[in-house]
Order: structure tokens, then C-alpha cells, then sequence
């Protein structure tokens, strides 16, 4: 270009040039200086052929024009004159070799057939009008070259004014710019490629210069704010920021400019139809290599969504940890409320709950909504015609009123919500998991508006939280009421409970168990501190559990703490195995401070001692006519004798060997009564009987009662079986318990020596034929042989050791004096069962025990494991 | 007045009167049997002639009194002397109605023996 501009510029500073018209430059035509016949080098015409120079002026000429001519040729470009007329006279030697044409072709307008037939036009025109106005232009058009092929050039042409002013000749230039025109088209095609992509990109772009004028939006900014370029060039880019935005971001832009950091701010941004939404917008600066400050850009990307789901994931999260808190239920829904209301504008929320049934409304949370619009609606039946609310929760589907100045479900309820200035209403029930309607979720519109698919989305989140939170709320209230209660046993009971991790050692203890050892809740639980309350004699029942705590099994035991106060407690512990996440061994464990229960227990069994004696006094009544019976025999035998040995020695002569032998009998019963009597001694009182009406069943479970550490003791496993209608007897109570338990005794007793199988009893209680009432124990001990099915109620008969053999010889006396049966049968199986038959009153009849069989409670399989490890 | 070898018999499960009583009543001059039940009896010869029982009431299987009824069934009109180690005075005057010559309790003289004794043969 510059080169052009020289080529200008020597023409026009040429005073011989302008001063000389240059008439002649070189002759196209072949002549001397060339030398004939040789292809001309230099191609011209003369405009005004015949011309008459002298020689040396000519000489000079000639000189200067081949300097110029060979000037001309070694620009690096198609050079060429034109008359005023447009007519090409001159073209240089490169423009042939370029086109191929020879000067004749290219004179006058046969240059054209050297320009592309597409651009020909347009330079034409514009060659008409340069020739016209005398103004230099340029053009770019497609020259052909020698070989068929274009290339562009760009044609500058001049004109060449004389003194006056008047065009003498036009100077053309043509430069190839081929390759920078190519180079030039991957730019502008690169240019318009990243024009679409920042046009496309989904987000706000701006262009600034460096003081921060916009030079560039794309089309997505201009969209979204529904402006043009200019107009936010004149308004400035913060023009449309929410107003409680504005002095945030325009103080950090204005920082950024000053310092040339990042600008990075979230704000609302007001959209064409003036709904603002959530942006994110960042600045940088481009910079040259000095790193000064070229050009801002910033890209502005909208969170409105996200924005909307963080302010719900955070409020969702607030609102859970209200719920975890414990917060009241009014709360939670207010903030729930308040929460929907600051994600979208103009739109205010209602919840209503209904009670457990389901029929009425038992809460409300409306906290934005005035109060003169929702009256209490607590207590009302929920139903279709008095609100969209009600009639969400009666027909479990959302209810949408779109315009409620058109609404004509509800007349009354629509002209109030109109009045306050609500428009529209939606409602939407809320489930529990299980399905349940739990309440409704309304959202007021100041508009008449369809909830938008974000709308229905939003509903549905707000319906999930509500319905998580008034489910939680409702299982907290109702966790809390069984834990407090759970505490409240636990106290009551006496019963803690730890948790021992073994891995670590590490033990917790409940409030309770702090409270059973007596230690404050602060102390650190080892086993130390645990040993240093084990009373002494138990500590090796402890060690050995905590042995066999290693091996992962369930266990049960009881021990004793020695307090300080040198109080004994009896705890008893039952704990579970389980296995941690990581598979480390844990145990849970609960811990009864039983003491009361012993004690209780002792005294018990002091009772029972008690009763068994007073029993066996009672008995002594009924037991007289068998002592008087085994009394009596040896006397009438030792009387009989003595008063025959003497009617023996006072014969003649006196019989002495049999007075001998009725002496030595004398003396054998004697003997014989003496043992009776060494034998009754502990019975040897008496007391009136006493009877009453009663129900066998009842003062059975008395005695079993009682019985249960007697039974426990010889590990026998005690079966009720008791008929639920059965009728009172008269009887005296202590007398038939005694009985009872005499059975029970014995039955456990019989089985004593039993360990190849389960030591079963069963009590069974049954109405008998003969307005009996009939009560019998089974066992599975040793049983008798059917032939000394009689003896066995004899006085003194007994298979036991240890025994007396008076107790089921005072049974059935007992019995009979009860006027009813003692007997007894073996089993089929292995045992024997002893039945007892008294008469019962036909008027009474009660019924308060389970006919089901039940397992005497305490015997069980854990607790004989347990004294049987 | 005494009716010498007049036959008694003893019926009684306790041995020490098995063994007792005969050895006196045969002082008393009597011919005696003694059984330990009331079916060793009625299997005996003694049933058809004996003239006078001296009874247990209260024995395994068959009681005294039942064999007092067999006894009436069968028509052997012997006389009883029911004898027992149980005193039931509500017993004695029961017996006597059916029919028994006395009723003693266990244990009694010899004298109460001999008197009952006489009575029944006084009675036959």
C-alpha cells in the first residue's frame, strides 16, 4: 500500500511529467530500440502519435523513459495508464506475463476479458464513476491469470492532473492480495464464528473498554433485557439490577475497574416482561503484553434455578433441623410458609392440617396471610364447599382456582379472598408415606395464574418438606412421649442399660445404672470402677464373665454390689451381642437393680415356711383320726398281750413261754408307737379350720407362687393349664395350699433324679362329674408301680430319703375331710399325676384365668442356661 | 356261764392283732381263726361256722362293714364284735343299729373283750 502511495507521488512530483505531457513512453510497437522482430518489452502508445522532438530532448527522453520503464517493470505489481477517457494505454510487462494478454489485447477495453465476469460489473460502474468524478478509488476484483486461474487483486487508480487541474492521464496499480485476502477470509470467517458462539452462548456478554464504555452485547444480552446495543450503551449496564442490588454490584465493578481484579457478584437482573432473576455475573481484563488494561469482557449466567434450589435444599435443611430440634409444629410450617414466599414474589402460602381422623382441621400456619381473611379454621369439618383448602383435603387432589373474581365453587369465600386482594388459588394436599392426607398446601396469587410447571414443581418439593416435617414433627412428639415413659419405667423398674464396645473397652452406662452403682454421671465406667462395687464373694462370677464376654455370646447373670454404706443390691444383667458397621464385637446390655426383689423374695420364702407350718398345724386335725389309727394299733396290740401273758402266768401251770413271747410283742409295739409319735412331734398342735368360698385357680397361682424358687431350684419347668370357668368350692385355704404344694413338692421330687429329659410338670385345674371341681399334677419323675397305688397315702409310706412319708397321707386327709378324692395314676409315658376331687358350689362360678396354657414365668429356658452354663 | 369251745374268728389287716388277740381269746378257752381281710374270710370254712367275728372295720379292699352286708346277703347270721383304732363315737351307735353285738375301740381291756364276748353268746 505504501509502495502505491510512492508510485503516486513520484508521478505526481515528475515536474517533466506534468510540466511534458508524457506522450510517449515507450512504443508498444515493435521498433529500433528493441530491435525488430523481438518481443516488446516495454508496452505504451503514444496519445498523440507524429510527434515532433528534437533529437537531444529526445535522447533525454529516451534515457528517462527506460529508467522509468525499468522502474515501472520491478514494482511488484500490474501497472498501467489510462487516458481521461478510460482508455488503457500503458500496461507493464508483469500484467502480460500475469494475464497472458498482449498489450494489443489489453488496449482500450480489452482489459475486461482479464477481470472476472462476476466482478466486471461493479468495476466498470465504478471505473465509469472515478472517470467521472476524477477521485482516486480502489476495488477488489478477481484477475485471470495466464493459466485460467483467478486471484484477487486489489486496482488502485489515480488520476494525473496537469497545472490546471485537468486529468491527463489515470495511474493503475493492481496488487496481488490473493493470499491476504485468504488469510484475511479465515479471519473474518474465524470473526463470525466466534461472533455466533458469543451470540449463542447461554449467558449475558459484554465488551468493554478499558474505562468500562460497552462496545459489544451479544444477542442473548440484548434479548433478555429487550434492548439494543445503543440503548445500553447510553443507559449503562446496571440500569436494569434489582434496586437492592444496585449499590452492591456497582461498588464492585467500580473496584474493579480501579484495580483491575476479577469482578465476580451475584444479583437479581430485571428481564424484558420485569421479572428479575438470579445472575452470576464475572468481569475480566484482557490485557497486552505490557499488561495494560485492553478490553473487559464480562459473562453474566443465570442461577435463578439454582438459586431457587439452594434457597429450598437450604431452607429444606433449616426447616429439618427445626424438626430434629424439636421445634412446635406452627413454626415449622411458618417458616416453611416464608420460605416459598421469598422464591417467588407476590405469592403468599397457607397450611392447613387435619386432625388423626382426618375430619377436621386441628392446625393452620398462614403467617404473610392478614388475619381478617383467615379466620381459625381449627375445629371445622373438613368438606368441598367452604375453600379450595377444604376441598384439596376431601378429595385428595390439587384444586386450582386460576381467577377467583370468576370463581364459582365458592361465592362467599372468593368475594373475602378478593377483598384482600388475592386473585388466584391453588391447593395441593399433603400425604403422609403411608398415604394418608395429612393437610393442604395453598399458595394466594395476587394475579389470576396457572401454576407453571416450575410452580408444580416447587409445590411438590414444598409438599415433600411438609409432609417429611409434620410426619417427623408428629413421630418426634410421638418418640418423645414413649421415651419419656420409657424413662419413666426404666426408673420405676430400676432398670439402666450399657453399651460396651469390646474393641476398645469402651462402656457407657445409662442415667440409671450411674444411679445403681451410686457413681455420678461423669466418672469414666471401667471395669475397675465396676469391681470396686462387686460385692467380694461374687468377684469371681464377675471375672468370668467379662471371660466369657470375649467370646461374643449372649449372656444373663446375677451379682451382688457391696455399697459403701455396706447395703447389699442384687442386680441382675441380660446382654446382647452385636456387631458393629465394622464387624467389631459390641454389647448391649440391660441392668435391673433386683434387690427389692430379693428381699421381697426372701421374705417370701419366709412366708412360705411359715405358711407350710401353719399348714401342717392346720392339718393336725384332719390328721388325729390317722395319727389316733397308727397310734392305736400298737396299743391294742400291746394291751391285748399284756393281758394275755398275764392270764398266761396265772394259769396252772402258768404258761411262761408263752407270757415270754406276748411280753416280747408287748415290747416290739411299743417300740412301733413310739415312732409314731418321734415321727408326729413337729405336728404335734392343732388350730381350728376355717372355711370359705374360693376359686381353686386363684389360690393355685398362690402357691405356685410361691413355689417358683422351689421349682426353679430343682430346675423344674411349670406348666399352668387352668380351666377359665370354674366354679368356687368351699374349702379351707391353708389346708388345700398345703395339699397343693405338697403335690407340687412331690412332683419335683419325683423328678430330682431326671436328666435325660425335660423336667415338665403341668397344673391343670378341670371341672370333674359331680359338681366336682378337680385339680391335678403331672410329672415326669420316677412314678410307682400300679400295686402301691394305695400305699402310697399311707402314713410313714415313702420312696424319699429324706422324706417323712406323711405329706400325701395328710393330703387325703386333708381331701376327705374337704369331703372329696385323693388319688393318683402313673403316666403313659414316664411320671406319675396325682388328681384331688372336692365338691364345688353349684351358685359360684368365676372365670378370670386364661384357659391357654401359660409357662410359670421365671422358668425359662435362658435362666436354667444360666444356672447351667 | 361259759359255752366251752365256742368258735371265733378274727378278721383284721394289722398283724399285731392277728397276732395278739387269738393268743388271748384262746386264754378264754375260744377256738380261733385269724384272716388278715374280709375276702380271706369268705373264702374260709369258718364262714358257715362261726359263732361269733370279731371285725376290723376299716381294712384295704373290703371294709368290715361291707362284709357285714355280704355276710347278710349271704344269710350267715354270725355275730360281730366290730373292732377299730379309729374312735368315731358317731360310728358305734351306726353299727349297732345294723345289727353288730358291739363295737370296741382299739385299744380295749380284756375285760370289755370278754363282756362283749358274753353278749354275744349270751345273745346266740
Amino acid at each position: 500500500m505504501l509502495l502505491d502511495i510512492e508510485i503516486v507521488r513520484y508521478f505526481q512530483h515528475q515536474p517533466v511529467l506534468r510540466s511534458h505531457r508524457p506522450t510517449y513512453w515507450r512504443q508498444g510497437h515493435a521498433d529500433a530500440d528493441t530491435g525488430g522482430g523481438s518481443v516488446p518489452k516495454y508496452r505504451g502508445r503514444s496519445p498523440q502519435s507524429g510527434a515532433s522532438f528534437c533529437h537531444d530532448e529526445y535522447r533525454e527522453r529516451t534515457i528517462m523513459e527506460n529508467e522509468l520503464g525499468s522502474v515501472v517493470d520491478a514494482l511488484p505489481g500490474l501497472v498501467w495508464t489510462a487516458l481521461p477517457d478510460g482508455d488503457i494505454d500503458f500496461i507493464n510487462q508483469r500484467w502480460c506475463e500475469y494475464t497472458g494478454l498482449s498489450v494489443e489485447q489489453a488496449y482500450g477495453r480489452g482489459w475486461c476479458a482479464s477481470i472476472h465476469p462476476g466482478d466486471l460489473p461493479g468495476l466498470l460502474q465504478l471505473w465509469q464513476s472515478m472517470l467521472a468524478s476524477h477521485e482516486p478509488r480502489e476495488m477488489e476484483v478477481r484477475l485471470r491469470r495466464f493459466d485460467g486461474a483467478y486471484r484477487w487483486f486489489r486496482i488502485r487508480a489515480s488520476p494525473l492532473t496537469d497545472v490546471s487541474g485537468r486529468v491527463v492521464k489515470w495511474c493503475g496499480l493492481n496488487t496481488d492480495i490473493e493470499d491476504r485476502r485468504n488469510a484475511d477470509e479465515v479471519l473474518h470467517a474465524q470473526e463470525r464464528r466466534f461472533g455466533l458462539i458469543v451470540d449463542g452462548l447461554p449467558t449475558l456478554v459484554l465488551g468493554m473498554t478499558p474505562g468500562g464504555e460497552i462496545v459489544h452485547a451479544n444477542r442473548n444480552f440484548l434479548e433478555y433485557f429487550g434492548v439494543t446495543l445503543q440503548e445500553v450503551q447510553s443507559r449503562g449496564k446496571f440500569y436494569c439490577d434489582h434496586p437492592d442490588d444496585f449499590l452492591r454490584v456497582t461498588t464492585a465493578w467500580s473496584k474493579a475497574l480501579e484495580t483491575g481484579q476479577p469482578y465476580d457478584v451475584e444479583g437479581r437482573r430485571r428481564r424484558f416482561d420485569g421479572v428479575y432473576r438470579w445472575f452470576h455475573t464475572r468481569a475480566f481484563a484482557l490485557r497486552d503484553t505490557e499488561g495494560r488494561i485492553v478490553f473487559w469482557y464480562s459473562l453474566s449466567s443465570d442461577i435463578d434455578d439454582q438459586k431457587r434450589a439452594e434457597a429450598l435444599l437450604a431452607g429444606e435443611k433449616r426447616l429439618l433441623e427445626m424438626v430434629a430440634s424439636g421445634h412446635p409444629m406452627s413454626r415449622i410450617l411458618d417458616t416453611l410458609c416464608q420460605l416459598v414466599e421469598s422464591t417467588s414474589s407476590g405469592c403468599y402460602c397457607r397450611f392447613v392440617l387435619v386432625d388423626a381422623a382426618g375430619t377436621r382441621f386441628a392446625h393452620e400456619a398462614a403467617p404473610s396471610l392478614p388475619a381478617s381473611f383467615i379466620s381459625s379454621i381449627r375445629g371445622r369439618l373438613v368438606n368441598l364447599d367452604s375453600d379450595p383448602c377444604a376441598r384439596a383435603v376431601y378429595l385428595n387432589q390439587q384444586i386450582v382456582a386460576a381467577d377467583l373474581t370468576s370463581e364459582t365453587r365458592w361465592p362467599e369465600w372468593c368475594l373475602v379472598a378478593v377483598a384482600h386482594g388475592l386473585r388466584s388459588c391453588w391447593s395441593t394436599p399433603i400425604s403422609s408415606t403411608a398415604g394418608k392426607v395429612l393437610g393442604a398446601f395453598s399458595i394466594f396469587c395476587e394475579e389470576p395464574r396457572t401454576p407453571t410447571s416450575l410452580d408444580q414443581k416447587l409445590i411438590e418439593q414444598v409438599k415433600h418438606i411438609a409432609s417429611v416435617a409434620i410426619e417427623r414433627t408428629q413421630c418426634d412428639a410421638a418418640l418423645k412421649r414413649s421415651e419419656a415413659f420409657l424413662a419413666e419405667t426404666r426408673q420405676l423398674s430400676l432398670t439402666g442399660g450399657f453399651f460396651k464396645r469390646m474393641a476398645t473397652g469402651e462402656i457407657t452406662w445409662s442415667a440409671e445404672v450411674y444411679r445403681i452403682f451410686g457413681f455420678g454421671p461423669t466418672v469414666p465406667v471401667t471395669h475397675e470402677l465396676i469391681r470396686s462395687r462387686v460385692h467380694p464373694e461374687d468377684i469371681p462370677a464377675f471375672e468370668e464373665i467379662l471371660e466369657r464376654e470375649q467370646q461374643g455370646s449372649d449372656y444373663e447373670y446375677e451379682y451382688r454390689l457391696l455399697m459403701p454404706d455396706r447395703s447389699i443390691k442384687y442386680l441382675h444383667v441380660v446382654a446382647h451381642a452385636t456387631k458393629d458397621r465394622d464387624g467389631q464385637l459390641e454389647y448391649i446390655a440391660a441392668v435391673q437393680d433386683v434387690t427389692q426383689r430379693r428381699l421381697s423374695e426372701e421374705a417370701l420364702s419366709k412366708v412360705r415356711s411359715e405358711l407350710a407350718r401353719v399348714a401342717r398345724v392346720s392339718s393336725l386335725g384332719a390328721l388325729t383320726a390317722s395319727i389316733a389309727h397308727e397310734v392305736n394299733q400298737p396299743l391294742s396290740g400291746i394291751i391285748t398281750n399284756a393281758s394275755t401273758c398275764l392270764r398266761m402266768l396265772a394259769a396252772e401251770p402258768p404258761n411262761i413261754d408263752g407270757a415270754r413271747e406276748t411280753a416280747r410283742r408287748t415290747i416290739r409295739d411299743g417300740n412301733r408307737a413310739s415312732d409314731v409319735i418321734t415321727r408326729l412331734r413337729a405336728l404335734f398342735s392343732n388350730k381350728d379350720a376355717t372355711t370359705e368360698a374360693m376359686d381353686l385357680n386363684e389360690i393355685s397361682s398362690e402357691v405356685i407362687a410361691l413355689s417358683v424358687s422351689e421349682l426353679q431350684r430343682s430346675r423344674a419347668i411349670l406348666r399352668q393349664d387352668f380351666a377359665d370357668d370354674l366354679p368356687l368350692v368351699i374349702a379351707d385355704r391353708v389346708q388345700i395350699q398345703q395339699v397343693i404344694l405338697n403335690l407340687l413338692l412331690n412332683a419335683s421330687d419325683a423328678m430330682s433324679s431326671v436328666d435325660d429329659r425335660p423336667r415338665h410338670m403341668v397344673i391343670k385345674t378341670e371341672r370333674d362329674e359331680n359338681d366336682h371341681v378337680r385339680l391335678s399334677v403331672q410329672d415326669a419323675g420316677v412314678g410307682f408301680k400300679s400295686q402301691d397305688a394305695d400305699r402310697l397315702f399311707e402314713a410313714f409310706y415313702t420312696t424319699k430319703s429324706g422324706g417323712m412319708g406323711i405329706g400325701l397321707s395328710v393330703s387325703r386327709s386333708i381331701i376327705e375331710s374337704h369331703q372329696g378324692r385323693l388319688w393318683a395314676s402313673p403316666n403313659k409315658g414316664p411320671g406319675a399325676t396325682f388328681f384331688f376331687a372336692i365338691p364345688c358350689r353349684r351358685d359360684l362360678v368365676v372365670g378370670t384365668h386364661s384357659p391357654s396354657p401359660v409357662w410359670a414365668p421365671g422358668v425359662t429356658d435362658a435362666q436354667r442356661a444360666m444356672r447351667n452354663p | 356261764m361259759i359255752v366251752a369251745r365256742s368258735r371265733v374268728a378274727v378278721v383284721d389287716d394289722d398283724e399285731s392283732v392277728r397276732e395278739s388277740l387269738p393268743d388271748l381269746l384262746r386264754e378264754f378257752g375260744f377256738a380261733v381263726a385269724a384272716f388278715s381281710s374280709a375276702e380271706e374270710f369268705l373264702a374260709s370254712d369258718y364262714v358257715g361256722q362261726t359263732d361269733c367275728l370279731i371285725l376290723d372295720i376299716s381294712m384295704p379292699g373290703m371294709t368290715g362293714p361291707d362284709l357285714q352286708r355280704e355276710l347278710t346277703i349271704r344269710r350267715h347270721e354270725i355275730p360281730i364284735v366290730f373292732i377299730t383304732a379309729r374312735r368315731d363315737e358317731t360310728v358305734r351307735p351306726l353299727l349297732l343299729e345294723q345289727g353288730a353285738v358291739d363295737c370296741l375301740f382299739k385299744p380295749f381291756s380284756d375285760t370289755a373283750l370278754l363282756k362283749a364276748l358274753n353278749n354275744v353268746l349270751r345273745v346266740s
